[in-house]
C-alpha cells in the first residue's frame, strides 16, 4: 500500500529554475521532470551548474527564479516536508570527522528518528555493504578519500529516502567501489527510489540513467534517454594499434574495404574509425586476420562528454574543446 | 577481500519497514549535544590545554595587577584575588562562548553541518546542542579554576561555598546567552578568520571596559561611560556580589535578563542564517 503511494508522489518537477550569485548565473531557465522510481543523470562540465541544481532540490540553496517541487512539495516553501523524503550526498564529504564511521551512521539514524538499537543495527548493515567494517571504529579523519566517500554514501542510505540526490558520487572511488555503487543505485531504483545523480562521465550516465540532461553554463542543452543522446552524438570509435607502420598502412585499406572511414596515425601505428554498429568489429577482425596482421592493442571507446558538447554545439558554453576531440573532428 | 566482494554484490535494502523520517526536537538536541560533548571531551590534549588556559589567565592577572589591590575601591575587598576572581569567571565564559562560534564555523568546513542542513531536523536543535555542549565545557572550566584559585591563590570569598556556587551558576547562564551572540556571528560570517576578527573586536571592549580588573571609579570618564552600558559589567558585578556574600541588587536580574535577550536575539538570527545559503 505504502509503496503505491510512494510511486505516485516520488517525483520532481522543475520549471523555469534559475539561480544567480551576484553577477554569476549558475542556473537559468531549467525545466525538467523526473518520474517516480527513475534515475536521472545530470551531465556537465565543471561549473555547469550541477551542484547548484542538486542543492536547490535538496533545499540547501534557495532558487532565485522559477519553481521546483520534490515529492509534491515546493522546495522553497515546504523545505521540511522535502527533507523528510530525501537524502543527499553532496560533492564534498559531509560527515563528522571526529566520529568513526559507526558513530556517524548511528548519529544520522538517530536524527532520523531511529531508536538506539535499530540505529546500531542499520549502521552495522551499511558498514558491511560499503566495506567499512574494518575501519568502523577509527575517526573518519583518518580515512582515505575513497573511504570517506563511501561513508558519505552510506550515510544517505541510513533512512528510506524516496528521492536520493548524489552529487558526483563516483568521483574518487576505485573501480571496485564504483561498480558497487552502480549496483546499489540500480537496486534502489528497482525498489522504487527516485535517484538524481550528477556526473562528468557519459559512460556512467549511460549505465545508470533512464534519462539524461546535459547542463552547460547553467542551461539544459540536451535531454533524453541515453540511447537518444548517443544517437545524436554518434557512434563508438575503435582504435587499433599495430606493431609497425607498414601493418598500419596496410590495415587502412582493409578498414576501407569493409566500409569504415579510418584515420591513420603513422607515428603511433594506430588506425581509428567510427563504428556504425558493434557487428562491424567482427568483420574488421576477420579482415585483419586474413592477412595475418599482428595487433598490439584494440580499444572501443564510448563517445565522451566532449563529443556530446561538440555535437550539440548549441548556445553559449565556453568550455575549450579537448585537443583529442578537435583532432578527430578535423581528420 | 571479503569486504570488497560484499561491496560489489550486495546492495542495502531501502527502508520501507522503518519509515524513519524525522525525530522529536528533544531527541535531536540530546543526540547532537552528546555528539558535541564527545568531540569536546574526546581529545585529552584538548581538554588539558582547554583547562590550563583559564588557570594561566588567572595567575597572570592576579600577579601582574596585584598592585591594584591597594587602590581605593579594591582595598575593601581584602585582597585583589577576591575582586578579580568573579570577573575572571565571566571572562572565561566569554572566551568559551567565542569558541562556540569558532567551533560552528570549523564544523561547517568539515561539512557535517552541510549534511544537517539537508536532514529533516530543526536548525534550532543543531544550534542549541552546540551551545549546551559549550556550556558544559564551561562548567568544567569554572570548577577547575575555582579549585585552582582556592588552592593556589588563597581565594576565600565571604559568600562561602554557596555564594561561589551561585556565582558559577550565574556565569553559566551568562555564558550560555553570550554563546548565542557568537553563534549568530558564525552563521553570518562563515569564515574562520573573519569570524575571529569580528569576535575579537567584540571581545576586548567587553572584557576590559568593564569592572572586571579595576573599579569604574578609577577609569577615565569615557571608559566609565562605555563600561556602564557594557552588559558584562552587570554580570561581573552580580557574580562578584554573589561570591562575596553581598547583595547583588539590580545587577543580578539585569544580568540574567540580558543573557536571555542575547540568547533569543542571537538564536533568532542564527536560525535564520543557518537555513539561508550564500
Ligand atoms: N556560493 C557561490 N557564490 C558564487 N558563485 C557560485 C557559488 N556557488 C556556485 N557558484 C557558481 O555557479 C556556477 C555553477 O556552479 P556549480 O557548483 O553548480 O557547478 P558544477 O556543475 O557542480 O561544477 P563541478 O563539476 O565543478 O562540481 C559556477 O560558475 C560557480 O562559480
Ligand atoms: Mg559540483
Amino acid at each position: 500500500m505504502r509503496k503505491l503511494g510512494k510511486m505516485e508522489r516520488a517525483r520532481i518537477d522543475v520549471t523555469g529554475l534559475g539561480k544567480t550569485y551576484g553577477p554569476v548565473t549558475a542556473l537559468t531557465g531549467v525545466d525538467l521532470t523526473v518520474a517516480a522510481g527513475s534515475v536521472l543523470a545530470v551531465l556537465g562540465h565543471n561549473g555547469a551548474g550541477k551542484t547548484t541544481l542538486v542543492d536547490i532540490l535538496a533545499t540547501r540553496t534557495r532558487p532565485s527564479t522559477g519553481k521546483a517541487s520534490v515529492c509534491g512539495y515546493d522546495v522553497a516553501t515546504h523545505g521540511h516536508e522535502v527533507r523528510r523524503r530525501i537524502a543527499l550526498t553532496g560533492q564534498f564529504a559531509s560527515v563528522d570527522e571526529t566520529l568513526s564511521a559507526r558513530g556517524n551512521l548511528v548519529l544520522f539514524a538517530r536524527l532520523l528518528g531511529a531508536p538506539a538499537r535499530a540505529a546500531k543495527a542499520r549502521a552495522e548493515e551499511l558498514l558491511e555493504v560499503f566495506g567499512l567494517t574494518e575501519a568502523a571504529d577509527r575517526p573518519a579523519l583518518t580515512y582515505s578519500g575513497g573511504m570517506r566517500r563511501r561513508l558519505d554514501l552510506a550515510a544517505c542510505l541510513v533512512g528510506s529516502p524516496e528521492v536520493l540526490f548524489l552529487d558526483e558520487p563516483t568521483t574518487g572511488l576505485d573501480p571496485v567501489s564504483r561498480t558497487g555503487l552502480w549496483a546499489t543505485v540500480r537496486h534502489l531504483a528497482r525498489s522504487g527510489t527516485t535517484v538524481v545523480l550528477t556526473t562528468q562521465y557519459l559512460e556512467e550516465a549511460d549505465r545508470l540513467a533512464d534519462r539524461i540532461v546535459v547542463l552547460a553554463a547553467g542551461a539544459v542543452v540536451a535531454g533524453g534517454t541515453p540511447a537518444e543522446l548517443k544517437a545524436r552524438v554518434g557512434a563508438r570509435t575503435t582504435t587499433v594499434t599495430f606493431r609497425d607502420e607498414w601493418s598500419a598502412r596496410w590495415a587502412v585499406e582493409e578498414f576501407q574495404r569493409i566500409g569504415l572511414a579510418p584515420t591513420l596515425d603513422p607515428d603511433a601505428y594506430t588506425v581509428t574509425a567510427a563504428l556504425p554498429d558493434a557487428g562491424v568489429i567482427l568483420a574488421l577482425l576477420r579482415a585483419l586476420d586474413r592477412y595475418g596482421l599482428d595487433l598490439a592493442d584494440l580499444t572501443v571507446t564510448e563517445p565522451t562528454l566532449d563529443e556530446v558538447y561538440l555535437s550539440l554545439h548549441r548556445a553559449k558554453w565556453q568550455q575549450p574543446p579537448a585537443p583529442a576531440a578537435v583532432e578527430r573532428d578535423t581528420a | 577481500m571479503n569486504a570488497r566482494h560484499a561491496r560489489t554484490t550486495r546492495a542495502p535494502e531501502p527502508h520501507d519497514r522503518t519509515g524513519w523520517t524525522g525525530s522529536t526536537l528533544r531527541t535531536q538536541v540530546w543526540v547532537l549535544t552528546a555528539r558535541s560533548l564527545r568531540a569536546a571531551f574526546g581529545d585529552y590534549r584538548l581538554v588539558f590545554f582547554g583547562l590550563l588556559q583559564p588557570v594561566v589567565l588567572l595567575l597572570l592577572f592576579s600577579q601582574v595587577f596585584s598592585g591594584v589591590g591597594s587602590l581605593p575601591g579594591v582595598a575593601a575587598y581584602d585582597g585583589y584575588i577576591n575582586y578579580l576572581m568573579p570577573a575572571t569567571l565571566v571572562n572565561i565564559a566569554m572566551i568559551t562562548a567565542m569558541g562556540a562560534g569558532a567551533g560552528l564555523v570549523a564544523e561547517t568546513y568539515t561539512g557535517v553541518v552541510g549534511r544537517f542542513r539537508s536532514l529533516p531536523i530543526s536548525p534550532v536543535s543543531v544550534l542549541l546542542a552546540r551551545t549546551f555542549a559549550d556550556t558544559a565545557r564551561l562548567a568544567v572550566q569554572l570548577v577547575v579554576i575555582v579549585v585552582a584559585a582556592v588552592l593556589l591563590l588563597r581565594f576565600r570569598p565571604d559568600g562561602g561555598p554557596f555564594g561561589l556556587a551561585a556565582a558559577v551558576l550565574l556565569t553559566l547562564v551568562v555564558g550560555w546567552g553570550l554563546s548565542w551572540v557568537f553563534v549568530a556571528i558564525a552563521t553570518w560570517q562563515r569564515n574562520v578568520e573573519l569570524m575571529q576578527a569580528v569576535s575579537f573586536i567584540a571581545m576586548y571592549p567587553l572584557m576590559f571596559s568593564s569592572s572586571a580588573y579595576m573599579p569604574l571609579q578609577n577609569m577615565p570618564a569615557w571608559v566609565r561611560a562605555v563600561a556602564t552600558v557594557n552588559p558584562l559589567t552587570y554580570a561581573i558585578d552580580a557574580a562578584r556580589a554573589l561570591a562575596l556574600g553581598r547583595s547583588p541588587g539590580w545587577a543580578l536580574p539585569l544580568a540574567v535578563l540580558l543573557a536571555m535577550v542575547a540568547a533569543l536575539g542571537g538564536g533568532a538570527a542564527a536560525a535564520r542564517n543557518f537555513r539561508r545559503s550564500a
